[in-house]
């Protein structure tokens, strides 16, 4: 009988441990009173788990024999002292017992406030208005139990009755008020520490955005396809001893070097972004042809506008995979910046297929949307619209010079 | 008889690049057109009917995917493309021959070389190939509606309701049941925006609505044409299409 109780209390004892570390598990546990006990350890949050899983990892089994045993050793050498130096006539055995009861649910009292804090700080007077309730009702029974078997006579009832409500109410007040403070303590503390790695995760998140753009990035530019095609150009502009074959050569070294340079800035001049596009630009001219015509305006006004790194460039690319290239008769890229209120406006324009063909999907454009996000939150904004023919793809930053 | 080349390639120094080295390689064989989108590729392997052909994947109107698609078994096709791993390994497991852009002249050598040797047998089947690089690709979308002037008006036409189309020269001509009506698009440009599987190409200018045909009878040995549902006309099939009506 022993035995099985054990292996019960042990087989939960170790379910409980198991769930505070993978709060996912509640719902392989069969409903039931432990299924309710489960979704409980499921609700709280990361670092009350972490808590309660430290504190019932290190007062397992023997353990929390032996603590118990020293409290109650506490506790009785208290009660004896009780009845030696204040009140010489209760006996030792009821001061003893009296002083472990008193004792030990404090403790228990202490050990809930103490994690079921967010509870407690919540919910704090209505908490306390039910135990100073709870504690009084149970003096009155205690009283009444005393009044039966004493036989005493109903004149003490008068007497007894507010006395034990008082003692008991007060007594209870006196126990629960510290509770309800450490609850409310702990409970700051633990929003504050929520905050705080929420934050942490926050940050970190964003960090790791920045690093995963700057990678698609990396791995957007250097596309294999671009460089490969463009060094079978040069290949063949080479063999053919053409004087463009250097000069293809030469473009590509801009577009590399601008833009490996680039990826490792956030932001750049809108200068520096419109000479990357100008050397993509040119480089795609040599490729396609007579396919490809492009011009690109930027006012001197704006040349060190600040911009976020390869937007424009994403754009530009945009328009040729999407505009140009499936385009039979090719097309006309345009490239414009203009101040616009208190914005500027970037806007890549191509005469190709247009939106409606081209349903892609539109991981470029999401990157920028993103990137936008991320360095001016809702302030900027990316626009698309037809352009008939053709499409217009626009960039609305705010204008950081403008007061 | 020399060994007839299509050589498909939208950018033009690749396209030159391409065809010097076949002349030097292979100069017995004949580039007979060298087309820069896949419509042209398409047509031209209607006119010519050539026995090899290099297909660009990237090309505008269609894919060199769409077109060998269409070409099935017609020729023995070699995918030109530059660096693409998934290609690539979609190539090697269905045994297809490509080239890889940039050119390396002891590459196209070996293919070539491999090229000859089969030449001797039927082409290969590259429709697994395809397909499965199909999916991979973004899909353009099938034509659904048709505009066409006819005198003030523009008709809208269902493309479904369409039961042949017919090249003239510059323009298509629609028919359908009850009407007709020519629209501004070369039959070649139309052809890619139409579901292959419901519009047969019967005749390098004509395209039929399989559910529009009543019958297809033989002529002679060679020839065949086709019947139609709803219209007294009659299509002829031209001879590297009679297998579509083959039992």
């Amino acid at each position: 009988m022993f035995k099985r109780i054990a292996h019960w209390y042990d087989e939960w004892d170790r379910e409980i441990l198991a769930l505070l570390q993978q709060p996912g598990l509640a719902v392989g546990v069969r409903p039931g009173w432990r299924r309710a006990m489960a979704d409980k350890v499921a609700e709280l949050s990361p670092i009350e788990r972490q808590e309660l899983y430290r504190f019932c990892r290190d007062y397992r089994g023997w353990v929390l024999c032996r603590v118990f045993a020293k409290l109650a050793l506490v506790f009785s050498v208290l009660g004896a002292l009780f009845k030696l130096a204040i009140k010489p006539e209760v006996s030792l055995l009821q001061a003893v017992l009296t002083a472990n009861a008193l004792g030990l649910v404090t403790c228990f009292g202490l050990v809930s406030f103490w994690f079921n804090h967010t509870k407690y700080a919540r919910s704090g007077r209505k908490a306390l208005a039910k135990m100073v309730g709870l504690g009084a009702l149970g003096g009155l029974y205690g009283a009444v139990l005393v009044v039966m078997f004493r036989g005493d006579a109903g004149q003490h009832w008068l007497e007894l009755l507010p006395r034990t409500l008082i003692a008991t109410g007060f007594g209870t007040l006196l126990l629960v008020l510290p509770g309800i403070g450490l609850a409310m303590v702990r409970n700051r503390h633990h929003e504050l520490l929520t905050a705080q790695l929420s934050q942490e995760a926050e940050q970190a998140r964003l960090a790791r955005e920045l690093s995963e753009t700057q990678l698609r990035l990396l791995r957007a530019q250097i596309e294999p396809h671009f460089l490969f095609n463009t060094l079978g150009a040069v290949q063949q502009l080479a063999q053919q001893g053409a004087p463009q074959a250097a000069e293809l050569t030469s473009h590509l070294i801009d577009f590399l070097r601008a833009s490996t340079s680039d990826m490792r800035c956030e932001q750049v001049s809108l200068e520096t972004e419109l000479g990357l596009v100008d050397s993509y630009l040119r480089v795609m001219q040599v490729r396609l042809g007579e396919r490809l015509r492009f011009s690109i305006d930027l006012p001197a006004a704006l040349a060190g506008v600040q911009v976020p790194s390869m937007l424009v460039l994403t754009l530009a690319e945009n328009a040729i995979k999407h505009g140009i290239e499936p385009s039979l008769r090719g097309g006309e890229i345009a490239v414009t910046a203009r101040l616009e209120d208190c914005n500027v406006r970037i806007g890549v324009r191509d005469s190709g297929v247009g939106m409606s063909d081209t349903p892609g999907s539109g991981t470029g454009l999401e990157n920028v949307r993103h990137r936008l996000r991320l360095a001016y939150g809702d302030g900027a904004r990316l626009l698309l619209s037809e352009a008939e023919p053709g499409l217009l793809a626009e960039i609305v930053i705010p204008h950081k010079d403008t007061p | 008889m020399s060994v007839k080349l299509l050589v498909a390639e939208d950018e033009p120094l690749m396209r030159e690049r391409l065809l010097g080295m076949l002349a030097t390689d292979w100069p017995e064989a004949q580039v007979v057109a060298a087309p820069e989108n896949g419509f042209d590729a398409w047509d031209a392997f209607l006119e010519y009917a050539p026995q090899v052909v290099f297909l660009d994947i990237r090309m505008p109107g269609m894919s060199g995917l769409e077109v060998a698609a269409r070409i099935g078994r017609g020729a023995h096709i070699v995918f030109v493309t530059a660096y693409d791993q998934y290609a690539v390994d979609a190539f090697d497991a269905g045994a297809v021959d490509y080239l890889l852009k940039p050119l390396q002249p002891g590459r196209l050598d070996r293919a070539l070389a491999r090229l000859r040797d089969k030449l001797e047998r039927p082409p290969g089947d590259v429709g697994d190939v395809v397909r499965q690089l199909t999916v991979l690709e973004r899909k353009p979308e099938k034509l659904k509606w048709l505009k066409a002037t006819v005198g003030k008006q523009i008709r809208l036409i269902n493309v479904d309701e369409v039961l042949f189309f017919q090249a003239d020269s510059k323009y298509t001509r629609v028919v359908l049941a009850d009407s007709e009506a020519l629209v501004r698009i070369p039959l070649k440009e139309l052809t890619g925006g139409l579901d292959p599987d419901r519009f047969w190409q019967i005749h390098r200018g004509t395209l039929v609505n399989v559910t529009a045909i009543r019958a297809a009878e033989r002529i002679d040995a060679e020839r065949m044409q086709v019947l139609l549902r709803g219209s007294s006309e009659v299509l002829p099939v031209s001879r590297s299409f009679t297998h579509l009506f083959r039992e």
